[in-house]
């Protein structure tokens, strides 16, 4: 049915709800209309390749879709990189750059504030996803930043 | 003069022929959806409407929606829409006779209301003394006290850093205020002596940079407390019409996001005792145009005043809705110097209104704003539905603006009837290429708490936290399955369910036959 195709929700195996029909009301626009017979609702859908999104009842749903071929290669690639390792720390939104809190050789713990960033009106506090050192900083306050901008560099 | 002319048999009502406009040109010194909303009435009053933009809506909705329009700067607002002389100067340039402000921005902005009426235009809003009077949230608290209207237990003099001030009968948990303040900039719910410091330092930074003012005051902490406020309308020739309240008890952050009118908190006698304290707030200034008066009430029914936005609020339109009285209209009206009709004095609503405000957030992450662009934009309509937006899809969404996408309004003849069109409504609207917070309104109009009308300003933090209830496992399925069928049906390029041809050999797409056969019958 789904030509051998592996749809995974936040990491996990998801077996799709053969039992619902769908049908594409706008395509431009990508709505689709769901329903098993007795029910009936409204999603949109959109992606390319194996990455995908579902909004539905107002919720946006990230479903990995994969051939046999690209779950071979994910494996393989995911043996060679481990948790460790430089990570890079973008902007997730575009803004300016209110301050810093940390400097180039400071020891961070998971969670610790790292910058503040001005976007939307409001000031977003970014946080280390994980312990490590920081090792370069791209930004300084007072600058604007592009959405995914480099801001720092952990190790 | 005495000779009798046959008269026509049919006689015209005086009040079916054509009304004179207010003015002739009227710039909308703001942009969205509120600009939008602003247009609108111009059009229907015969005014011929002017917009301005920044360098990054040059082809937004609210230029579209106007008769005129006139760059005024740069993208940030502070070049732009903030900018005094390029505004007042485009309105010299274009001719206009009036100002309308909108929300935010500069609407409650004395200096630019001064500049407007110094440059000989209409300001359309309460007088700019009036709004110097209240802007100021920690001179208010001074004023209406004396005029006995009560206010939240706390500071009447600004905190200072260099002396500790007598917090005794403050007592904490405390909130710490901006008296510039608004839009819950620079606000900070304090819970130890010990944190005061600190907080002070990021509120102060956050009210100079929102308001150029970092005057912070402190009150106790109401809680629970229901968010309610009263919307007046008054005219130049001393009319002052209450139009009924709104509980705006659903927040994050101390911002606003579902509103109801009426307040199934409110009964007839706490009503009488609000609107007696708007109407005192009111007279302790020279009140005309719009504003709103806003309090916080406790679970015994005692009300505290906040503050007076001397504006119209983003949430004006469920008023507008069980009222029947266009209030922007009215606005315009009044500037050009109406007086308001009797039966505006005394309006009885009808029904309930509820309002549901789509912003691009992610409630899913502590309603975090998020950047993109609309890509799918499909919204509710029918029976009592109101849409105020200026979304056009495919556009990026400028991260130098207010991240609200729509507003979803809806009235029925009572609360479940508005709950239960509120629901359809939102089932009917589906918004994609960003996240918002659609599934939190989804959400609410079947809490219990809300559905049963006991609520408070608590309800995000303490119902739905910050990521909300986990995935649904029938939800999560639904979307594998619509993943895979896209991804079927897009193997050879295209949008999904785009072309027969690139779907699975010997599984011709339906809809796609099924469209083609009505496009073939018309």
């Amino acid at each position: 049915m789904t030509a051998g195709l592996e749809a995974r929700v936040a990491g996990d195996i998801v077996e799709p709800a053969e039992d619902w029909r769908i049908t594409f009301i706008d395509v431009d626009r990508r709505i689709a209309r769901l329903s098993d017979g007795t029910r009936s609702l409204l999603a949109a859908v959109e992606g390319a390749g194996d990455d995908w999104v579902v909004t539905l009842r107002g919720r946006r749903i990230r479903v990995t879709v994969r051939t046999w071929r690209e779950r071979v290669l994910a494996e393989a690639e995911s043996a060679a990189t481990g948790s460790r390792g430089p990570i890079e720390i973008r902007a997730t939104l575009p803004g300016l750059v209110v301050s810093l809190s940390c400097e180039e050789g400071s020891e961070v713990a998971e969670g610790d504030p790292l910058l503040t960033l001005e976007a939307m009106k409001m000031q977003n506090e970014v946080r280390a996803p994980r312990a490590g050192r920081v090792t370069h900083r791209a930004v300084s306050p007072g600058e604007t930043v592009a959405r995914g901008a480099l801001l720092l560099r952990l190790e | 003069m005495a000779i009798s002319r046959s008269e026509p048999t049919l006689s015209v009502r005086k009040d079916s022929s054509p009304r004179r406009p207010p003015f002739r040109r009227l710039l909308i010194a703001n942009r969205g959806e509120i600009a939008v909303r602003i247009a609108r009435a111009c059009r229907e009053l015969g005014v011929e409407s002017v917009a301005v933009y920044s360098d990054a809506d040059t082809d937004a909705m609210h230029v579209e929606a106007a008769d005129m329009s006139v760059g005024i700067g740069p993208r940030a607002a502070s070049d732009s829409y903030l900018n005094i002389p390029a505004i007042t100067a485009a309105a010299r340039q274009v001719g206009a006779d009036a100002v309308h402000p909108g929300y935010g921005f500069l609407s409650e902005n004395a200096g630019f209301a001064r500049a407007v009426e110094e440059a000989g235009l209409a300001w359309i809003g309460p007088p700019p003394a009036t709004q110097e009077a209240l802007g100021n949230k920690l001179a208010a608290r001074r004023s209406v006290t004396a005029a006995g209207v009560p206010v939240v237990p706390g500071l009447l003099v600004s905190l200072e850093d260099d002396e500790p001030p007598d917090l005794a009968d403050v007592g904490y948990p405390a909130m710490l205020k901006a008296a510039a303040g608004g839009g819950g900039r620079g606000m900070r719910r304090i819970n130890r002596a010990e944190d005061l410091p600190a907080a002070v330092e990021s509120a102060r930074r956050e009210a100079l940079a929102a308001f150029g003012d970092g005057t912070l005051y402190l009150e106790r902490l109401i809680s629970p407390a229901r968010h309610i406020e009263v919307q007046l309308l008054g005219d130049r020739n001393g009319g002052l019409a209450v139009l009924g309240e709104r509980d705006c008890s659903v927040q994050r952050r101390h911002q606003k996001l579902v509103e109801e009118t009426p307040s199934p908190a409110v009964t007839a006698e706490v009503r009488r005792a609000l609107f007696d304290s708007a109407r005192r707030v009111a007279a302790t200034v020279e009140f005309h145009n719009a504003a709103t008066v806003e309090f916080l009430l406790d679970g015994e029914g005692n009300h505290y005043f906040l503050e007076m936005n001397t504006r119209l609020q983003v949430e004006h339109g469920i008023t507008e809705l069980v009222t029947g009285i266009d209030i922007v209209a009215w606005q315009i009206r009044i500037a050009a110097g109406e007086s308001l009709p009797p039966e505006l004095l005394d309006p009885e609503p009808r029904g309930h209104a509820v309002e549901v405000r789509v912003y691009a957030e992610d409630p899913y992450a502590g309603f975090r704003p998020v950047a993109g662009a609309v890509t799918a934009w499909r919204l509710p309509a029918g029976p009592g539905v109101r849409i105020d937006h200026a979304v056009i899809p495919g556009a990026e969404l400028a991260p130098e603006y207010d991240p609200l996408l729509a507003k979803v309004m809806v009235h029925a003849a009572d609360r479940p009837a508005a709950l239960a069109r509120l629901r359809r409504a939102l089932d009917e609207m589906v918004v994609g290429g960003l996240q918002t917070d659609l599934g939190f309104h989804r959400w609410l109009v079947e809490e219990p708490g809300f559905a049963g009308g006991d609520y408070h300003t608590g309800l995000i933090p303490e119902r739905w936290g910050d990521a909300g209830p986990l995935l649904d496992a029938t939800d999560a399925s639904l979307a594998a399955l619509l993943a895979t069928r896209a991804r079927e049906t897009t193997s050879a390029a295209g949008a999904p369910g785009a072309t027969p041809q690139a779907g699975i050999p010997g599984k011709p797409d339906r809809s796609w036959a099924r469209q083609a056969r009505s496009e073939a019958l018309r």
